[in-house]
């Protein structure tokens, strides 16, 4: 057993509302910046759609990602014969044109323009070129509700759905659509860092968070290509590679990432998991079917003393085994089983796991037509559902479709169980036969329900200490520099000394 | 001796010289002769007719020591430096004379070598015998004319290093071009060689070169291991024979392979690359929404 902490992250997707204020804050800190316009460390797509770079799920077209070997697995795209291969040209890599040519407006023009018969107009400018630019697509361009056959027809998931099925998601009154907020995964097995001709990736060893080095980046891209979900971007200006940094300057203050203290439906949790690492390739490894519970089991449970003790003989702190305990990432993963990582089958082991979207449940309509929000039918079981499992499970469960019902019975359990606290219309055999199938007493309901719902700012985001000071004692003996750092002398005084 | 001394006079520093150290000039004298050998005698000759330069015989009496002295030092410089005499005779002769960085000593000896072996006219005729008596005092080596088959196949083989020299010196084709079915197609280094042995005049010109290499880079890569009598006759009777059945030859540059097996290549590259990057992405994802924004804004 090799015990290691990685700080884990929850998005609850029932809660996102779609307004892109974390993008926005991460933009302000990370990448407002000459050649990192384009990037977006976070962003929030809508489901269905074509995501952001377009398509970046269809790993035939980026070839990012881990695939089965064997006992073992390989990148997809990368490696040292496929690397050499693209070494002049990889046509893997996403081109400027699949992200979008980032533009800002000519402000100046609006106030600056003499007086006319027209309103004066800021046209758009390319920040590559500073020249003026037809806008032809934005880093989220996908339509709510499903609009255009250019973006939500085009959802790479759908290839595992029947035309029919698919038809289902486009119909007026059954149609359904979420927002999918994204950020680097900070992955167990990361593609990204197995990529890396210059050895410039690695994941950090105290909090397991994923980071380019920029002085050894070498501006190869592999890492652009290897990750699948396509959170490493090339940053023209500098020549080197960015990513996801999960602001771990906040972190190792003790504050959340911008991207999670700014969210307006608070939809985000951060907390610590203790994890196994010497099953990580086993997991990565392992059948198609089995990859959910294989990295379910990779986490280890914070309380049981033997995996407390084997922390401790690794080096983690007893802060950090603290967290691990108080993590609300253990609690919404392992405990309650309601959260599931999006897109298992790339292998990489994702370490950001989403809530899944049960909304919109609550109505249907009938044969006839006619709008139905009785209780009857909004308490009936999940698979009348309008949100289609079969979408759902290509997203989040690798195509187990069991998985995303099993997560769908104890979401829809609490729903039961808190319309029977408040609206008190349930009745007592159904609330039992909703509480047994989803294998939930009424006590888990009510946690479930109070982390989600009344969660305070210390329960979502349970921080772990970053002892700066041990990390510093790795690299210098602190007693050589005591007594010789503090207040010092540009110019020599007059007198003393 | 006598007829030496008497030349000898004509030339003032030389008389200085000799008349200061008698017993040196002497020595000197006989230096000539060895040094003409190694550095003249590939190309130019004393009363026996041209070969690659002029026949040097009584070339003390039309120039100078110091017009020649010039001339064998760096006979380009010489050349272009407007002398007329000098441009005529390189007109006329259209080879480049090799530089000689020979210490004046040694050039002095090898003009008083060429002196004593052109008589004044009067004794021209002893002279002669003299140097027939000279050359008739080493081996005949039989004429290319009469080489056998056998020896131009052997030729042929030392000209291409399929049997090695026997002093090691290099084979001849890793700077030579020969056309000639015999051998493959040579080095472009040096000069072709396939018509070197009428452009040497014969014989004596070819082999004059071979038993002692004149051009700076042979000499070189020559020093220490000569190529035996033999070896120089099957060399000469190879190059005899090439000359002699050039016409005959076909081109065996290998062009004709190179351009249409280049093609024929290029073509098949061409198909192997399209279908092994059959599937790669070739226009962005979004092609077809850009295709479709602008059909509309039409």
């Amino acid at each position: 057993m090799d015990i290691r902490s990685q700080v884990s992250m929850v998005f609850h997707l029932d809660k996102c509302i779609g307004c892109h204020t974390c993008s926005i804050a991460c933009k302000n800190i990370w990448t407002d910046r000459k050649g990192a316009e384009y990037m977006w460390w976070n962003n929030v797509e809508t489901k269905p759609g074509t995501g952001y770079p377009t398509k970046w799920e269809d790993q035939e077209i980026y070839k990012g990602g881990w695939e089965k070997n064997g006992d073992s697995v390989s990148l997809k795209g990368a490696g040292k014969l496929k690397g050499l291969k693209n070494i002049f040209h990889n046509p893997n890599m996403p081109s400027l044109e699949d992200y979008y040519e980032p533009w800002a407006y000519r402000y100046t023009d609006l106030f600056e323009a003499p007086e006319g018969d027209d309103q004066p107009i800021g046209r758009a400018v390319s920040l590559i070129t500073g020249e003026p630019i037809e806008i032809q697509a934005g880093p989220n361009w996908d339509d709510d509700l499903s609009g255009t056959p250019d973006y939500a027809r085009q959802d790479v998931n759908f290839k595992h759905l029947s035309k029919a099925e698919q038809e289902s998601m486009f119909q007026l009154e059954r149609m359904t659509f979420h927002y999918l907020p994204r950020i680097c995964n900070h992955c167990l097995n990361p593609a990204c860092v197995g990529s890396c001709p210059s050895g410039a990736l690695y994941k950090r060893g105290e909090d397991g968070v994923v980071l380019i080095n920029q002085e050894r980046c070498r501006a190869w891209r592999m890492c652009v290509t290897a990750c699948p979900y396509k959170k490493s971007y090339y940053n023209w200006n500098t020549g080197k590679s960015e990513k996801c940094v999960l602001c771990y300057p906040r972190l190792e203050s003790g504050q959340a990432p911008a991207c999670m203290h700014s969210c307006v439906g608070r939809i985000r949790y951060l907390g610590v998991m203790l994890y196994d690492a010497d099953r990580i390739e086993a997991v990565a490894s392992c059948d198609e079917a089995e990859l959910i519970d294989r990295q379910m089991e990779i986490y280890l449970d914070p309380f049981d003393p033997a995996v407390i003790k084997a922390a401790k003989e690794n080096g983690i702190s007893d802060s950090t085994i603290v967290a691990a305990q108080n993590s609300p990432v253990y609690k919404f993963v392992k405990k309650w089983r309601i959260a599931l990582p999006l897109h298992p089958e790339f292998r990489t082991i994702p370490n950001l796991f989403y809530v899944l979207p049960l909304l919109p449940a609550m109505a249907s309509v009938s044969e006839d037509g006619v709008y139905d929000s009785l209780s009857e039918n909004l308490l009936s079981g999940v698979e009348k559902l309008r949100v289609p499992i079969r979408y759902l499970s290509s997203l989040f469960a690798a195509g187990n479709d069991n998985k995303i019902i099993e997560v769908f019975k104890r979401l829809h359990a609490v729903r039961v169980s808190r319309r029977d606290t408040t609206v008190k219309d349930v009745t007592e055999t159904q609330l039992n036969k909703v509480m047994s199938e989803a294998n939930m007493d009424i006590h888990e309901a009510n946690e479930i329900f109070r982390l989600t719902s009344l969660a305070t700012f210390e329960e979502r985001f349970v921080v772990p200490a970053a002892h700066r000071e041990e990390a510093i004692e790795m690299l210098e003996n602190t007693g050589d520099v005591k007594g010789n750092t503090g207040f010092g002398f540009k110019m020599k005084p007059e007198r003393g000394l | 001796m006598n007829n030496k001394r008497k030349i000898k006079t004509n030339l003032k520093t030389a008389l200085l010289w000799s008349a200061l150290f008698f017993p040196t000039g002497l020595l000197m004298a006989q230096d000539g002769a060895a040094l003409f050998k190694t550095n003249c005698s590939a190309c130019h000759n004393i009363g026996k007719g041209r070969l690659v330069g002029p026949d040097l015989k009584g070339v003390t009496n039309k120039r100078t020591e110091e017009w020649l002295g010039k001339f064998i030092k760096a006979s380009q410089n010489f050349i272009n430096s407007g002398d007329a005499d000098a441009k005529a005779i390189f007109d006329e002769y259209k080879v480049v004379m090799p530089d000689f960085n020979l210490p004046d000593a040694d050039i002095k000896a090898i003009i008083a070598h060429i002196a004593s072996q052109s008589p004044a006219e009067a004794e021209q005729t002893a002279t002669v015998e003299v140097v027939e008596t000279a050359t008739s005092s080493e081996p005949a080596m039989p004429g290319s004319e009469v080489a056998s088959k056998e020896d131009i196949k052997k030729g042929s083989e030392l000209f291409s290093g399929k049997t090695s020299f026997v002093n090691g010196g290099p084979s001849c084709l890793s700077c030579h071009n020969v056309s000639n079915e015999q051998v493959p197609a040579g080095g472009l280094l040096a000069k072709d060689l396939t018509s070197v042995y009428s452009r040497l005049g014969g014989d004596a010109g070819l082999q004059g070169i071979l038993k002692s290499f004149p051009f700076p880079a042979m000499a070189h890569s020559y020093k220490n291991r000569p190529l035996t009598d033999e070896e120089v006759r099957l060399v000469s009777a190879f190059l005899y024979d090439a000359d002699k059945s050039n016409i005959y030859q076909v081109s065996n540059s290998g062009n004709g392979i190179f351009i249409y097996g280049g093609g024929i290549a290029l073509v098949v590259l061409l198909i192997l690359i399209a279908l092994l990057w059959y599937n790669r992405k070739k226009n962005n994802v979004k092609y077809d929404i850009y295709n479709r924004q602008i059909k509309s804004s039409n």
